[in-house]
């Protein structure tokens, strides 16, 4: 497809609509918090400051996040790929105090 | 295009005609609103320049005087009323986000509503796309809007797109309003009639790449082609107006840090006109209201 413009099709973010919870009532977010809509390329580090943004913690806390019980290693671009889940469905987060702070903190 | 089956025929024809009964008494209500505000009977203003007529033009009395009566076409008279002609391009998101969240029946729904609404109106022609990843034309502006056209729309929606490019969509649609304008049947040679184009996008609204949208709307309005988003919204407690977006974005400071962002969706959202439907019940009149605000701003520029 050309675009009217003649431009080519640009390369974009696709976004996600996140609904993050927790099990841990200390770090919840309050019970009506709707889904937050992202770009698919965060990982873990973004994930945690968008967390602690919204739970406004003066100190950030460390976290960890789970989709569908397994450990988000890679961005969400690549769980959903990996996982053939559609970035058209909400996706359930949850997320947990990391137990071992990591080493370092990979950019995102 | 390709003809996508996503539904049998006899449920499409059973989910076409309890939509139209639904939304029967609700689309007399609506074709009436849009006959005042789609075609306008009264004559359009006073004009110049005739020897005789209803209103002195007073433009023209100094030159009349100054020569020495001879440039004497000094009246106005009532113009023609200018006919329009629509060109209504229908686009239903077709895409998974509207069966997950229920948005797909009020979609469908609403499409039955403007449909059969525009086409008791003959006011022009009528084409209806669904777009997901990609867009197909679900039925064409130069075929009549019948009954069977109607099943056969809602036969090709399924609600099964992986993607919702709206980017694509915008784009495709000024594509198929060009070829459209050229093949349009009504007597174009007639300077009395005048062809009017509108992309009327029903969707729950989530679409990326704002920017780009944003600049191919511009490019519609640029070539007369109006563009309105009805937000079909049935997530119940979870409404697109409270949805919030998190964007990483580079720190002002300028130290290639990223800093997050948290704001209202809708804050961002490319169109500038779009309604935000939450039962089929208030489409007749939220759409009248942005027709009506685009008319005027139109005739603003205009005059
Ligand atoms: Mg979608």
């Amino acid at each position: 497809m050309d675009f009217p413009d003649g431009g080519r099709e640009p390369t974009h973010q696709t976004q996600v609509r996140l609904q993050l919870r927790s099990r841990q009532a200390d770090i919840s977010l309050p019970d009506k918090t709707g889904p937050i809509l992202v770009n698919t390329n965060l990982r873990r580090y973004a994930l945690s400051t968008l967390v602690n943004t919204l739970l406004q913690s003066e100190k950030p806390i460390p976290l960890e996040f789970l989709i569908n019980g397994t450990f988000l290693r890679t961005s969400l671009e690549e769980y959903l790929t990996a996982n053939g889940i559609s970035a058209e469905n909400t996706l359930t987060v949850e997320y947990v105090r990391a137990i071992v702070p990591p080493l370092y903190l990979a950019s995102f | 295009g390709t003809t996508v089956s996503a539904r049998h025929a006899s449920e499409a024809r059973r989910l076409w005609s309890h939509y139209e009964s639904l939304t029967h008494p609700l689309s007399l209500i609506l074709t009436e609103q849009l006959r005042l505000i789609l075609a306008p009977t009264l004559a359009t203003k006073m004009r110049g320049d005739f020897r005789t007529g209803k209103r002195l033009n007073i433009k023209r009395i100094i030159p009349y005087i100054a020569s020495n009566y001879r440039r004497d076409k000094i009246w106005m008279r009532r113009s023609v009323p200018q006919k329009r002609s629509y060109q209504v391009l229908l686009a239903v998101d077709d895409s998974r986000s509207m069966g997950e969240s229920g948005s797909g029946p009020l979609a469908l729904e609403a499409l039955v509503l403007v449909a059969k609404s525009l086409s008791m109106l003959e006011v022009g022609e009528i084409a209806v796309v669904g777009f997901g990843e990609d867009v197909h034309v679900a039925h064409a502006f130069d075929k009549p809007f019948s009954a069977d056209a109607g099943v056969d729309i809602v036969q090709q929606l399924g609600f099964r797109q992986t993607k919702t490019n709206v980017r694509k969509l915008v784009a495709e649609a000024i594509g198929l309003f060009r070829d459209a304008r050229v093949d349009n049947k009504a007597p174009m040679s007639s300077a009395a009639t005048q062809l009017w184009q509108l992309l009327l996008i029903i969707s729950d609204g989530l679409c990326e790449d704002h920017e780009t949208i944003r600049r191919l709307v511009r490019q519609a309005r640029e070539e007369r082609i109006m563009v309105v988003f009805v937000i079909v919204d049935a997530r119940r407690g979870e409404s697109i107006v409270d949805m919030n977006q998190a964007v990483f974005e580079p720190d002002p400071s300028g130290d290639g840090a990223q800093k997050l962002k948290i704001k209202r969706y809708l804050d961002d959202f490319p169109f500038t006109y779009y309604l935000v439907v939450e039962d089929v019940k208030e489409l007749p009149g939220v759409l009248a209201t942005a027709l009506r605000g685009w008319f005027s701003e139109i005739v603003g520029e205009a005059g």
